[in-house]
C-alpha cells in the first residue's frame, strides 16, 4: 500500500492489532504506516504507547519448553533411510572379517577361494581324463569304463 | 546444516538423514509444543500433540510439496489436533458457545468479577479460543499475517480481528499492570 493510500484509521486498526513494532505490521502496509506515523506523530502517539506497554507485557509470557527427552521421542519415531549397497557391503564383510578387513588375511582367502574354484573347475571339466584313461588302457588293455560296466 | 534450505531440509529428512532430521525437529518442536501448550494449559497434553504432529509430518515428508513453510504446516495440524481436545473436552459448550464473551468493552466490570489477574500467561489462557491461537501465533511466535491466517485457516482480516480483539481484552484485563509498564 502506498503513503497516498494508507489512512489514519488504517494505521490505528494495525496498530491495535499488531502492535507498536513495525516488525509485527504487515509486509505490504508497514512503509505506509511509518511513513504516516513520522509524517503525523502526535495522531499515533498516545495508541502507539499503549500498543508498546502491551508488547512489552506479551514479551514477559513465559510458556514453558519441551523437554529433552520429547525430541529424542520424536526422532526415534522418525523415518530411517533405506540401505544403500555400500551398507549392503559393509555388512557382509563386518560379517566375514568382524575385525576389519585386513589386506593380507584378504589376499590369503582370495587366493584359498581361487585355489579351491580351480581346483573344481579342472576335476568337473575332464581335463586329464583323457590322460589317466590311456595309461589304464595301455596298462591293462581294456577301457576302465567298460570293466565297470561289465562289473555292474 | 543451517546453509540449506527448508525444502532441502526436508528432502533429507524424509530419505532418513539423522541431521536433517534433528535440525528439523529442533527448530520447529519448541514453536509446535508452544501452540499447543497455550491453547491446551497442560504440558503432558501438549507433548502428546506435539509427538503427534511430528509423527504426521514423517509420514508426509515424501510426498512434501512446498506451498507453505514447515512451521506454518505443523502449527495448522497441532492447532487441530488442539481443537479436537478441546471440543472432547467441553463437547456441550463448544456447540453453544464457540466464542467467550468479549469482555473488552466493559473493563471496569470484568475487573470487579471474581477473577484476579494472575499474570499475562493467564489472561493469555483465559482469551477466547481462536484470539489466543491468532495471538499465540502472531503476537507470542512472530508469524507473518498471512502464515498465521493460513495455519488457522482464516482470512487475513479475520486473522487482524481476532488479534484487534484479544489485545482489547487483554489491555482491559491487565489495565493496572499496563499502566505501571507506561510510567
Amino acid at each position: 500500500m502506498t503513503r497516498e493510500k494508507m489512512t489514519v484509521e488504517r494505521a490505528l486498526e494495525l496498530i491495535e492489532a499488531f502492535g507498536a513494532e513495525p516488525g509485527g505490521w504487515p509486509d505490504d502496509e508497514r512503509d505506509a504506516v511509518s511513513a504516516l506515523i513520522e509524517a503525523e506523530p502526535d495522531t499515533f502517539a498516545k495508541a502507539l504507547s499503549e500498543a508498546r506497554a502491551l508488547d512489552q507485557l506479551l514479551l514477559s509470557e513465559a510458556s514453558p519448553e519441551p523437554s529433552a527427552e520429547l525430541a529424542a521421542t520424536i526422532l526415534a519415531n522418525a523415518p530411517v533411510a533405506a540401505p544403500t549397497r555400500n551398507s549392503i557391503f559393509d555388512g557382509l564383510s563386518s560379517v566375514l572379517f568382524p575385525r576389519g578387513v585386513r589386506w593380507p588375511a584378504g589376499a590369503a582367502f582370495a587366493s584359498l577361494m581361487m585355489g579351491l574354484v580351480g581346483g573344481y573347475a579342472y576335476a568337473s571339466g575332464g581335463v586329464g581324463y583323457d590322460q589317466a584313461d590311456a595309461v589304464y588302457y595301455a596298462a591293462f588293455g581294456v577301457d576302465s569304463d567298460e570293466t565297470w560296466l561289465s562289473l555292474e | 546444516m543451517s546453509g540449506l534450505s527448508e525444502l532441502d531440509q526436508i528432502t533429507r529428512a524424509a530419505s532418513g538423514d539423522r541431521a536433517a532430521q534433528a535440525a528439523l525437529v529442533n527448530r520447529n518442536m519448541p514453536i509446535v509444543f508452544r501452540v499447543a501448550y497455550r491453547m491446551l494449559q497442560d504440558r503432558a497434553e501438549a507433548e502428546d500433540v506435539t509427538q503427534e504432529t511430528f509423527l504426521r509430518a514423517w509420514k508426509a515428508l515424501p510426498d512434501w510439496q512446498p506451498k507453505a513453510k514447515f512451521s506454518t504446516w505443523a502449527c495448522t495440524v497441532a492447532l487441530n489436533l488442539c481443537r479436537d481436545r478441546l471440543r472432547k473436552k467441553k463437547p456441550v459448550l463448544m456447540d453453544e458457545l464457540p466464542e467467550r464473551v468479549d469482555t473488552a468493552l466493559r473493563p471496569e466490570e470484568y475487573l470487579s468479577s471474581q477473577q484476579t489477574l494472575k499474570g499475562i500467561e493467564a489472561n493469555i489462557a483465559a482469551l477466547p479460543e481462536r484470539q489466543r491461537e491468532a495471538l499465540s501465533l502472531c503476537a507470542l511466535e512472530g508469524m507473518t499475517n498471512i502464515e498465521a491466517a493460513a495455519a488457522m485457516d482464516v482470512s487475513v482480516r479475520a486473522l487482524e480481528s481476532l488479534l484487534a480483539r484479544a489485545r482489547r481484552t487483554l489491555k482491559a484485563r491487565m489495565i493496572g499492570v499496563l499502566a505501571g509498564e507506561k510510567q
